[in-house]
């Protein structure tokens, strides 16, 4: 479905010192400098999977995504999606594919979204029952009826997004590209979107390459990451697997309401990791022993609360982001 | 062709619902304009009390080369300028991007899809003009059936070097400069060629054919002998548009995107 | 009120301005070469053919080049006293960005009072190139540096006029989507009756009767004439634009008032 081949695309730049003189300098003369934003990429993505493009601000997620969408050229190397050279253009390329980003807004922003879904009706060519159908599907998995009808402007960030996302699906894209869908929003919208996207994936088979900074969309819906670190592919795998970087152990946090003792017997040997009140303990466990271990504090100290670990990933992407260099061990 | 007929009937059922929204600035955008025409038309007005001809012309048919230029600004001003002035938000925002995915060609979706639907019924005082002053150059029957035809043709070919203009923007980001320049052009366009001296005229009509823009179609309008430069200004119009297609391409292979 | 440390702030804001003046190279050359492009291509040929050539033939009062040296100081003026627009300020309220001049310890209207004298100091410098290039094609004929000074001194005075002008249409943001067609109307309306497009002489005589009670030519025909060298009382125009100045302050301090409060109750 998409493959790259040391694909590569370098931009150019130029320094400016500050302040005035500076700024006459730079009239004259301007020193380029080239850097790659992505760098000798090799990937290959198969019909019907979600893939998770994470890393860190300025990795090259969204120019790997322009490049794949054929905004961008790449400077060398090959891409194909669907068979295609998306720098082409092709109009047929075009109907396939369907890009949101989180960031930027393909509606009009003075008129209702429905004006302007009925004008992607007229690019893409859309018959008008499957049109109306498909709105009144999507917007009905939304909850979004009510607004189809009020100004862009007036909407929430949350609600736009919906709209956004019903703009880039009514054409029936076999792939879609999701730039920060669920950036800057609330947690409720943030759940809705996701549950749409699955929901969405599961009746069309449409294959979804999503970039988050939330890992709580990368839980949600993908099955495979690939991390991109300054340019170049860190990672490529299972989530399963990804979690497991380093190490298969679970954290445990057990919560008192009284100062403990890290010296006493119980914490023999365990690692235990406490906080500057000593009322907080985190606890990395083998998974064949968390059982045992977990029972033995439980009925041993006077715990108030305790839990597992939620979002594994979030830990390892911070350990990831911090350290790269774990990643070629 | 059907394809871009409809979407071309969105885009300005589109503009048109959106710039009734702001109403104040729907009408002074008319106003405007007809402020425009008017000191324009005065202006040469007060310079033939002084004198008898500019050039080979006298009163009205300077008169009627102006308002044919008014016509053209007017059918210009309804159906394409705005976009020039979007082109350059959507190259700074990075909304360019969607216009691109589109499965039409790019020129079309960035140049065409802002209609001013609040200039469309200056038409009436354009064209009053207009045909005011073509009545006063008795102008002859045939060419009063080519009238419309041929304001389309001078816009068609003021359009084109400005789409190969603002194509630039690719490179310069920030687009007033450019938008600047075009506007100049246009004002290059709205005398009559024989003011400029010979070298400059040849620049002008052979060069940057800007000049061509209304001289040719007037010239003709008035005499038919002169079908010359009509030719010229068919012959340029296709040139161009093949050039800006490969132009846009070239220039479209180095659009960077505006980072997010 | 007035501190080193508030000098300061406008030194640093002026600086600002420069450096974003240069950033965009090719605009800037734009912007400049414009108009110049206009005016030879335009108005020397233009003015030519009217003249046809005819060294002898006056046209109101003009022979052929003194009717080239009034659009040349028409240019002149332009440069030193109109060049700044107030496209940011009213794209600024617009796109709400004002909330953090309200935040500042620095107002709005000095933001952009710095950004205006600097731009006018940066425009002085190419409107005396310009000056000199018109200077050495003999087209301007001798300098009379009396006269210049003079004119550049009332240039200045005449560009804090359009300045607050400029700076009042910017407000309309508050209300109006699309300001820029204020100004455009403004543009043209002023360059129409204050002798931006030729001499008012030109005008019919009952057109010239009545201008004769308006400002407008205090804001093209008069300076150009005092740049031509030619000795006027200056009482009425100064008394008059000022007098429109201190309106023009009053009527923004009206409008950001009201504006801002349409701004902080809507959120916008």
């Amino acid at each position: 479905m998409i493959t790259t081949n040391s694909l590569t695309k370098n931009f150019k730049s130029y320094k400016k010192e500050p302040g005035l003189r500076g700024s006459i300098k730079n009239i004259f003369k301007r020193e380029y400098i080239t850097k790659p934003a992505v760098e000798g990429f090799d990937l290959n993505i198969k019909k019907g999977e979600i893939v998770a493009l994470l890393g860190p601000n300025g990795a090259g997620k969204t120019t790997l995504m322009k490049m794949f969408t054929g905004i961008i050229v790449p400077s060398s190397g090959q891409v194909q999606v669907m068979g295609h050279e998306p720098y082409k253009r092709n109009k047929e390329f075009r109907k396939k594919i369907a890009l949101v980003m989180g960031q930027k807004s393909q509606l009009w922003w003075d008129i209702p979204a429905m004006d302007s879904l009925l004008l992607l009706q007229k690019y893409y060519e859309i018959p008008k029952d499957d049109f109306d159908q498909k709105i009144k599907k999507m917007a009905a998995l939304l909850n979004v009826e009510e607004l189809l009808h009020i100004h862009v402007r007036k909407l929430s960030l949350g609600e736009r997004m919906k709209m956004e996302l019903m703009a880039s699906l009514i054409h029936s894209p076999d792939v879609i590209f999701l730039d920060e869908p669920t950036i800057g929003l609330d947690l409720i919208a943030q759940e809705s979107i996701r549950s749409f996207i699955r929901e969405y994936h599961k009746n069309n088979d449409t294959t979804i390459i999503i970039t988050s900074h939330y890992m709580a969309d990368v839980q949600a819906l993908c099955e495979r990451i690939v991390l991109i670190i300054d340019g170049k592919k860190g990672y490529d795998g299972t989530l399963k697997s990804f979690e497991n970087i380093l190490g298969s152990e679970k954290v445990v946090t057990f919560v008192y309401d009284t100062k403990q003792d890290p010296t006493d017997a119980i914490w023999q040997g365990l690692d235990a990791k406490w906080d500057n009140n000593h009322q907080q303990v985190d606890l990395r466990l083998p998974e064949k022993k968390l059982r045992e271990i977990t029972s033995q504090i439980l009925i041993q100290s006077p715990v108030i609360d305790f839990h597992t670990e939620k979002l594994p990933i979030e830990r390892v992407m911070k350990v990831l982001m911090e350290n790269p260099k774990i990643l070629h061990k | 062709m059907k394809h871009y007929w409809e979407i071309y009937k969105k885009f300005v059922s589109t503009s048109i619902s959106e710039a009734t929204s702001f109403r104040l600035s729907f009408f002074l955008v008319a106003i405007m304009d007809i402020i425009f025409y008017l000191t324009t038309l005065f202006s040469v007005n007060f310079i033939f009390d002084h004198v008898q001809n500019i050039g080979p012309w006298d009163k009205n048919q300077l008169l009627f080369f102006i308002s044919f230029m008014l016509a053209i600004d007017h059918l210009h001003m309804t159906t394409i300028s705005e976009s020039f002035w979007r082109f350059s938000d959507h190259i700074r925002t990075g909304s360019l991007d969607f216009l691109l995915l589109r499965p039409v060609h790019a020129i079309f979706s960035v140049f065409f899809s802002r209609f001013r639907a609040a200039t469309v019924f200056n038409g009436i005082v354009a064209w009053g003009f207009l045909i005011y002053y073509g009545n006063q150059v008795n102008l002859p029957f045939l060419s009063w059936l080519l009238l419309p035809f041929m304001v389309l043709i001078g816009m068609n070919l003021l359009l084109v070097i400005e789409i190969i203009l603002s194509t630039a923007m690719f490179w310069i980001v920030e687009g007033a400069g450019i938008n600047f320049l075009r506007m100049q052009i246009q004002q290059l366009s709205r005398w009559p060629d024989f003011i400029f001296s010979k070298y400059t005229r040849r620049v002008l009509t052979l060069v940057i054919p800007i000049s061509l823009v209304g001289t040719a179609p007037v010239q003709f309008l008035l005499d038919f002998k002169n079908y010359q430069y009509l030719l010229f200004l068919i012959l340029f119009s296709f040139i161009l548009w093949a050039f800006l297609l490969i132009w846009w391409n070239y220039a479209i292979q180095k659009y960077e995107s505006a980072s997010s | 009120m007035i501190s080193l440390k508030w000098i300061d702030k406008w030194w640093q804001t002026m600086k600002t301005a420069w450096s974003n003046y240069m950033t965009y190279r090719y605009n800037l050359f734009l912007q400049v070469v414009g108009p110049a492009l206009v005016f030879f291509f335009i108005k020397y040929n233009l003015w030519n053919s009217i003249y046809d050539g005819d060294l002898e033939l006056e046209i109101g009062g003009y022979t052929l080049s003194s009717m080239i040296q009034y659009h040349i100081w028409g240019f002149i003026l332009t440069m030193l006293a109109k060049g700044h627009h107030a496209v940011d300020l009213g794209q600024e309220i617009r796109l709400g960005r004002i909330s953090s001049y309200l935040i500042y310890p620095f107002n709005f209207w000095e933001f952009h009072a710095a950004s205006f004298v600097a731009f006018q100091a940066y425009q002085f410098i190419v409107a005396l190139i310009s000056l000199a290039f018109f200077y050495y094609t003999g087209l301007l004929g001798p300098l009379n540096i009396e006269a210049l000074a003079l004119g550049i001194l009332y240039a200045q005075f005449i560009s804090i006029f359009w300045f607050i002008l400029q700076f009042a249409t910017g407000l309309m943001a508050f209300w109006l989507e699309e300001t820029w067609i204020l100004r455009v109307i403004l543009e043209i309306m002023t360059a129409f009756l204050s002798g931006a497009f030729f001499p008012l002489e030109i005008y019919p005589q009952f057109i010239q009767n009545i201008l004769q009670y308006t400002p407008f030519p205090y804001l093209t025909y008069y300076p150009i004439k005092i740049f031509m060298g030619e000795e006027l009382s200056l009482w009425a125009p100064i008394l008059t634009i000022s007098f429109w100045m201190a309106l023009g302050i009053i009527l923004n301090y009206l409008l950001w008032k009201r504006g801002l409060k349409l701004y902080t109750a809507a959120g916008m």
